[in-house]
C-alpha cells in the first residue's frame, strides 16, 4: 500500500502549503466540480493550465503526480485506446479495419483533459494537506461524528491489518499454498476456500481487536461526550493570504462555468 | 469497477453525491436507533479497514486472476454500516492509490453501497423467506444471493453510467447492445463473488456466527 508516500510532501514551506485547510478543500473541490462542468474543447488548455500553476505553486515533485497518476491512468487508457476508433461518423483517417474517427477523438481529449486536470487538484489537496488536519477540516465543515469516528479508526488500523494480511499471506506461500499449477480459465474450488478462509481469518482478527481498542476507548473515556482534536486545527482563523487564495480559485472555477455557458448557446 | 475523474458530468457527480447524502443519513439513522450505537463504531471501524485489505486479495482463473468488490459481503456483515464503510473505503482508494476520483466518490459510493444494502436486506430475509430451507443450505443460499446480487447491480450500474455518460453521440442501439455484451461478460464475476460469499458466511457460521447478526 503506497500510502506511505501520501504525507511525504505535506511538510514543505509553499503557498498552498499555508493556505487554511478549510478553505483549500472547498475552493479546491469546487474548482474539480467547475472542471466537470467542461464540454468544450477550448477550455481544456485553460483547465490544464489553471490545473498546472496550481500545482507549481504548491512545489510539489512532478515525480508525486507521475508516480500517483499511473494506476488510475489504465483505465483511461483504455479509453483513449476504444473511443477514437469506435464512437462516431466523421472518418478521419483509415489504415486496414482501423478507422480514426473526429467525435472519439474529440471526447477523449476533452476526457483526458477533464481527468488530468481534476486528478491534478486532488494531488494537491492531499499532497499539501496531512491526512488528519483533512479529516478536521471535513468534520468543522459538518461531517458526521460517527463518519469521522470511524475514518480515524479505519484509517489508524489500516495499515496494522494490511500488514497482517501480508503475514498470512506469507504464511500460506510457506506451507506449499500457489504452487499447483492450475487449468486455464478455471476456477479452482479448493483454491478459493481456502482464499475465503483466509479473508474470514482477516475478518475474525478485525473484530476481536476491535473489541480489546473498544473497552480501551471506553477506559479512556470514549462515548461520554466531549471534542476530540486530532492533528493540526482545522478551525484556525485564516489569513490573508488563505482568502486571497480561496477568492482566486473560486473565481476562476465561476469563470470557467459562465465560459462553458456562453460557449454552449 | 470504480469511475475515475473526468469522465462523468459535474450533474451526473452532483446527483451522485445527493444520493450518497441521502442514504447515508438513512443508514446513520438506523445506527443511531440501535441501544448502544458507539459501542459498533470501532467493530464497524476495524472491520472496514479489514474489507479494505481484504479486496486486494485476488482468486487466480489462469492466465489472469478476479479481483474481488465484496460489496454484497460488506451488507452481509455490517448491516446499515454498510454504507459508511463504502465511503469511507472508497475515500481511503481515491487517496491512498488514486482509485476511483473525488468528484466521483458520490456517484462510486452510490454505485457500491446501495447494492450493498440490498445484499443486507436479503441476506435478513433468509429467516422469512427462506425458512422452507435448512441450514446450512438457508445461509449459503442467501449469502449467494447477496453476494452475486451486490456485484451484479453494481456492475450494471457502473456499466450504465459510462456508456450513457460518454461525451459523443452513441446511437441507441449500440449504447443497448454495448450495455447487454458488457452485463453478461460480468455474470461469471457475479456467479464467483457469489460463491466466495457463500464459502466466507459459511465459516464465520462455523467459527464466529455473532459477525453475521448484522
Amino acid at each position: 500500500m503506497g500510502a506511505a508516500s501520501l504525507d511525504t510532501y505535506v511538510h514543505r514551506e509553499s503557498v498552498i502549503h499555508r493556505w487554511s485547510p478549510r478553505l483549500k478543500l472547498v475552493s479546491l473541490v469546487a474548482l474539480m466540480f467547475a472542471f466537470a462542468t467542461v464540454r468544450q474543447l477550448s477550455l481544456v488548455p485553460w483547465m490544464l493550465g489553471l490545473a498546472a500553476t496550481l500545482y507549481g505553486l504548491s512545489g510539489l515533485p512532478v515525480a508525486f503526480l507521475r508516480q500517483r497518476l499511473s494506476y488510475p491512468g489504465l483505465f483511461i487508457l483504455g479509453l483513449v485506446v476504444v473511443l477514437p476508433l469506435t464512437v462516431g461518423d466523421t472518418v478521419l483517417g483509415q489504415w486496414g479495419w482501423l478507422t480514426l474517427r473526429q467525435e472519439g477523438l474529440m471526447a477523449t481529449l476533452l476526457i483526458v483533459g477533464r481527468f488530468l486536470s481534476i486528478l491534478t487538484l486532488g494531488f494537491i489537496l492531499l499532497g499539501t494537506t496531512p491526512f488528519l488536519t483533512l479529516l478536521n477540516a471535513m468534520r468543522s465543515l459538518g461531517l458526521p461524528t460517527i463518519l469521522a469516528d470511524m475514518t480515524l479508526l479505519s484509517y489508524r488500523y489500516l495499515f496494522e491489518i494490511a500488514a497482517m494480511l501480508a503475514t498470512m499471506q506469507q504464511a500460506m506461500r510457506l506451507r506449499g499454498f500457489g504452487q499447483r499449477r492450475q487449468r486455464w480459465l478455471r476456477v479452482n474450488g479448493q483454491i478459493m476456500q481456502q482464499l475465503a478462509m483466509l479473508a474470514g481469518n482477516l475478518l475474525i482478527r478485525s473484530y476481536e481487536q476491535s473489541d480489546r481498542v473498544y473497552k480501551a476507548m471506553r477506559l479512556r473515556g470514549y462515548g461520554y461526550g466531549g471534542k476530540v482534536v486530532v492533528g493540526q486545527s482545522a478551525a484556525a482563523q485564516p489569513g490573508t493570504l488563505s482568502w486571497v487564495l480561496a477568492a482566486a480559485v473560486l473565481t476562476a472555477a465561476v469563470s470557467l462555468v459562465i465560459a462553458e455557458g456562453l460557449l454552449r448557446l | 469497477m470504480h469511475i475515475p475523474d473526468g469522465i462523468l458530468p459535474a450533474q451526473v457527480c452532483a446527483a451522485g453525491y445527493a444520493i450518497t447524502g441521502l442514504a447515508t443519513w438513512y443508514s446513520l439513522r438506523q445506527i443511531n436507533r440501535k441501544p448502544d450505537p458507539t459501542a459498533e463504531i470501532p467493530k464497524a471501524s476495524l472491520l472496514t479497514a479489514a474489507f479494505f485489505v481484504a479486496s486486494s486479495i485476488y482468486i487466480p482463473v489462469p492466465p489472469a486472476s478476479v479481483h474481488l468488490i465484496l460489496n454484497g459481503l460488506l451488507g452481509v456483515v455490517l448491516g446499515y454500516f454498510a454504507f459508511p464503510a463504502i465511503l469511507i473505503g472508497l475515500f481511503f482508494q481515491a487517496l491512498v492509490i488514486g482509485h476511483g476520483g473525488i468528484t466521483t466518490l458520490g456517484v462510486n459510493a452510490a454505485m457500491m453501497g446501495i447494492p450493498a444494502l440490498l445484499a443486507y436486506h436479503i441476506f435478513q430475509s433468509r429467516n422469512t423467506v427462506g425458512k422452507m430451507l435448512k441450514e446450512p443450505t438457508r445461509t449459503g443460499v442467501f449469502s449467494f444471493l447477496g453476494g452475486a446480487l451486490g456485484l451484479g447491480i453494481s456492475a450494471l450500474i457502473f456499466l450504465g453510467l459510462i456508456i450513457f455518460n460518454i461525451p459523443a453521440e452513441l446511437d441507441a442501439g449500440a449504447e443497448r447492445a454495448a450495455v447487454l455484451t458488457l452485463s453478461i461478460g460480468h455474470i461469471p464475476l457475479a456467479i464467483i463473488e457469489g460463491m466466495f460469499t457463500t464459502m466466507l458466511v459459511l465459516f464465520l457460521r462455523r467459527v464466529k456466527p455473532e459477525l453475521l447478526e448484522g
